[in-house]
């Protein structure tokens, strides 16, 4: 229960999420002598709460937010209708989206930072170079694997941006389907490897990697083999006594003050009790969608567009990427069981198709890994007939005979690409919900297309008896990737954030998650949030707690041809 | 208000071979059996018969008792506050549609046969399934080409599905889902599909359950992976 006095005590920062990033933030934080408080709508779940349940994490969503408690609202632009939807419905719970993730881990490259010195002007799009370069995050990238934990195998990536220490803990063997991947791909001349994966297989700071169940993508994990949030970072905080959790908070607006600094949060406890929490930092960490209508729900007589909108650009420029991908079916007489319940998700990828190549006719390109095609009532398998002899015969013939191979799609910034208040829905809590206006850039649409035909290609390489393509149809915000709502930037006519994601208007305001991104990556996000969330936490500490502000040089980029 | 990480475990008052109804009358119970029969066929394997899937449906929708196992599969959480509202919420909806449903099935069944469903033998059975969705029954899948299909969604329940829809998805979620939720009766559907399934859920809870065997144990990466022998 919580027993807070209705106004507790004011601390030096309160960090609102603890997911990825605001673990991270209250790892940092807390380990530097600050008085934190961290604030997560959800509940606090331990693993020894986790199962192999497929129906109840799968299907009846013990962790997914449920959707009529929780909406949110889609739609492709003004003029197509609004429709209910669970657009990228990452989990609220204490450590985020982390607790049930895949964990893909890779590492953004140099590129990533640089697209509009690379790319101009793409017509339609919104490109923006980020304030800082691969190489000022990189010491940040080391910390995050370290700390967090990341299997990785050294060597093995031929792509792989530089890097100042090696991985902290070896791959976990391949897959079934995972070798048939790296076979394929060797025959193709592919550089197939282990991507960087959020868990550990070998001892490390204690942790216990005793998970086989191939229960992964999607379920919590009974164990610490995989880094979660809640496991390392959260316990971690607390350790250092200087951080308290309360969970099952719902913080419903900033507080400012008549200076137009921020006072704290308003939030909302499990009984419904309205609490004002006062501290001298507040740090958004809520994911993109949320952080931006928290933004937006914030707004005053001071902020009458909402908190820190002077731009009028809060919300915009969300890119959301979306897993696309190809299945295989395989002749059981040919080959042996794939075993799409056995593993981790992802069992080998690839680096080889990230950089832009004029000949495709389109820019930039995505990572791409081979993964689990799930478990029995929920595997992947697109066009499945829905009764009758021949749904039996399809799950008998195929479930252990298919592959897949997906992408996560390196969606372009547009503007009009966007995170609202809702006019009309409302939550289960009185408040406007998020409504998210999403049409994919013709550069997506070619890109997934490219990519898809491609992985189908190593399908076929790898001796696939029929191949099912899914394209780019629509945005459904399917891999909970959030990016670009508070685009960070040095001019506060074109951005929310400064290069520390402090909001231009707002000194002690932070937002820490991807809010910030002015271009989504090629590769899955977190490692990237959690890294530049230690990056400005960091500067919190050494600069803006001894009230210096240090504003970085525009980055000076040199482009080799 | 309980938060979700305090919801305590009820034992399941059920055994595991109990066909108590819980929900259907008799009559929905012998429709809803024969439909699931035609959904999931019996043939020299078991089909949603042989797995109780009946039983699986009926207890989802007797209430909010049967929904979420506890981890170690001893019992079932007894949910409270706003969660337990949205699904009483959702169970009321699909308690209808389910109702309504099996008198659709019936009244096309009357149409064309002038018997209730349950009555009819397969192939009318099939004919009014036919019926209700709207399309013909499916064909087997082929190895030729198909073109493009749709994405896959997560995070997406049964909420505002129609009765066959809802039909065939439950099927399936009897067919495969851990048999603590009262189907997949001796893990048939594991069986049928070659899935090594845990012998409870309390196995995937302490993890004593295990794939390892289903990896490759005795790779060599520089084997798979070329570009690390050729850098030398
Ligand atoms: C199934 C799945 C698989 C994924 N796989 C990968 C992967 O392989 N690799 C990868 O890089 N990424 C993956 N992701 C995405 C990854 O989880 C997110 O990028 C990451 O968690 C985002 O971190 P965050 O700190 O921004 O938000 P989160 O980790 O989601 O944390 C935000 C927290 O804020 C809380 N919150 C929100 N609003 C409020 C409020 N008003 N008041 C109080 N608390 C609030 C939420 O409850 C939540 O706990 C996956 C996501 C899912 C769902």
């Amino acid at each position: 229960m919580n027993d807070h006095a209705a106004k507790p005590e004011p601390v030096d920062a309160v960090i609102v999420g603890c997911g990825a990033s605001g673990s991270t933030a209250a790892k940092v934080l807390s380990e530097a002598g600050f008085k934190v408080v961290g604030l997560d709508r959800g509940p606090w779940l331990k693993p020894e709460d986790y199962s192999g349940d497929e129906l109840k994490y799968v299907n009846r969503n013990f962790l997914w937010p449920d959707p009529t408690l929780k909406p949110r609202t889609v739609r492709e632009d003004e003029d197509s209708p609004t429709e209910l939807f669970p657009f990228s419905p990452l989990p609220q719970l204490v450590g985020g989206g982390t607790v049930h993730w895949a964990g893909w881990l890779p590492r953004p490259m140099p590129s990533d930072f640089i697209q509009r010195t690379l790319h101009g002007d793409l017509p339609d799009a919104n490109l923006a170079d980020w304030p800082f370069l691969y190489d000022d995050l990189e010491p940040y990238l080391s910390k995050v694997e370290w700390e967090f934990g990341c299997t990785g195998l050294d060597g093995a990536d031929k792509y792989a941006p530089p890097r100042s220490r090696p991985y902290p803990s070896p791959p976990r063997p391949p897959t079934r389907f995972g070798k048939v991947f790296y076979d394929a791909c060797a025959k193709l001349g592919i550089n197939g490897f282990p991507l960087p994966h959020a868990m550990v297989s070998t001892a490390h700071k204690g942790r216990n990697p005793s998970n086989w169940t191939g229960f992964w993508n999607q379920y919590g994990d009974p164990t610490t083999t995989r880094s979660n949030a809640a496991t390392t970072f959260i316990p971690e905080a607390l350790a250092t006594g200087n951080y308290e959790l309360r969970p099952e908070c719902y913080v419903t607006r900033v507080t400012t003050r008549a200076d137009g600094t921020a006072k704290g949060v308003v939030y909302l406890d499990i009984d419904g009790r309205e609490v004002e929490q006062e501290a001298r930092l507040v740090l958004l960490c809520q994911g993109a969608i949320e952080s931006a209508r928290l933004m937006l729900l914030s707004e005053s007589a001071a902020f009458p567009d909402g908190l820190g909108n002077a731009s009028g650009l809060v919300g915009k420029n969300a890119t959301f990427h979306e897993y696309l991908y190809a299945i295989g079916l395989f002749e059981r007489e040919l080959h042996g069981p794939l075993c799409g319940f056995a593993g981790h998700y992802i069992s080998g990828g690839s680096m080889q198709f990230y950089e832009t190549e004029e000949k495709r006719g389109h820019i930039g390109g995505c990572i791409i890994a081979a993964s689990q095609v799930g478990h029995p009532i929920n595997w992947n398998f697109p066009g499945r007939p829905l009764w009758g002899e021949a749904a039996k015969d399809g799950d008998r013939d195929f479930y252990n005979y298919s592959m897949k191979i997906g992408l996560i799609l390196h969606d372009m910034p547009v503007e009009s690409n966007r995170v609202e208040l809702d006019p009309e829905v409302t939550d289960a809590w009185g408040l406007p919900v998020a409504r998210i206006t999403h049409k994919p850039h013709p550069n997506d649409v070619k890109m997934a297309k490219w990519q898809v035909d491609k992985n189908q290609e190593i399908l076929d390489a790898a001796g696939a008896a029929k191949t099912i393509p899914v394209y780019l149809e629509r945005s459904t915000g399917n891999t909970c990737h959030q990016h670009g709502t508070l685009r960070m930037g040095f001019d506060p006519d074109t951005s929310v954030l400064n290069e520390w994601c402090r909001s231009h208007e707002v000194s002690n305001l932070y937002v820490l998650d991807g809010s910030g991104f002015p271009t989504a990556l090629g590769v899955n996000p977190t490692l990237t949030m959690m890294a530049n969330a230690w990056r400005c936490s960091e500067y919190i500490v050494e600069h803006h707690a001894n009230g210096n502000e240090v504003r970085l040089d525009k980055p000076r980029v040199e482009v080799s041809a | 208000m309980a938060s979700k990480a305090d919801w305590p475990a009820a034992p399941a008052d059920l055994t595991q071979e109990s066909n108590e109804r819980l929900f259907f009358s008799d009559h929905e119970w012998k429709t809803i059996d024969a439909a699931t029969a035609r959904i999931y066929p019996t043939d020299h394997q078991p089909g949603a018969r042989e797995a109780r899937v009946v039983r699986f449906i009926d207890r989802y929708l007797s209430g909010i008792d049967y929904i979420y196992a506890s981890a170690d599969g001893s019992g079932f959480l007894q949910m409270s506050g706003k969660l337990a509202d949205a699904w009483r919420a959702r169970n009321a909806a699909m308690r209808r549609t389910y109702r309504q449903g099996i008198r659709e099935l019936d009244r096309i069944a009357a149409g064309r046969h002038g018997k209730p469903f349950a009555e009819l033998t397969e192939a009318e059975q099939d004919g009014v399934l036919e019926e209700l969705s709207g399309t013909p029954k499916p064909k087997p899948v082929t190895l030729t080409d198909t073109g493009p299909l749709g994405t896959m969604l997560q995070g997406v329940a049964d909420d505002g599905m129609n009765f066959f829809d809802a039909l065939c998805l439950h099927t399936r979620q009897g067919m495969y889902a851990d048999p603590a939720y009262g189907g997949n009766k001796d893990r048939v559907g594991w069986e049928i599909v070659e899935f090594p399934g845990p012998e409870s859920l309390a196995d995937t809870n302490d993890c004593s359950y295990s794939v390892q065997e289903h990896f490759v144990q005795d790779c060599v990466w520089e084997d798979l992976i070329p570009f690390m022998r050729e850098k030398g």
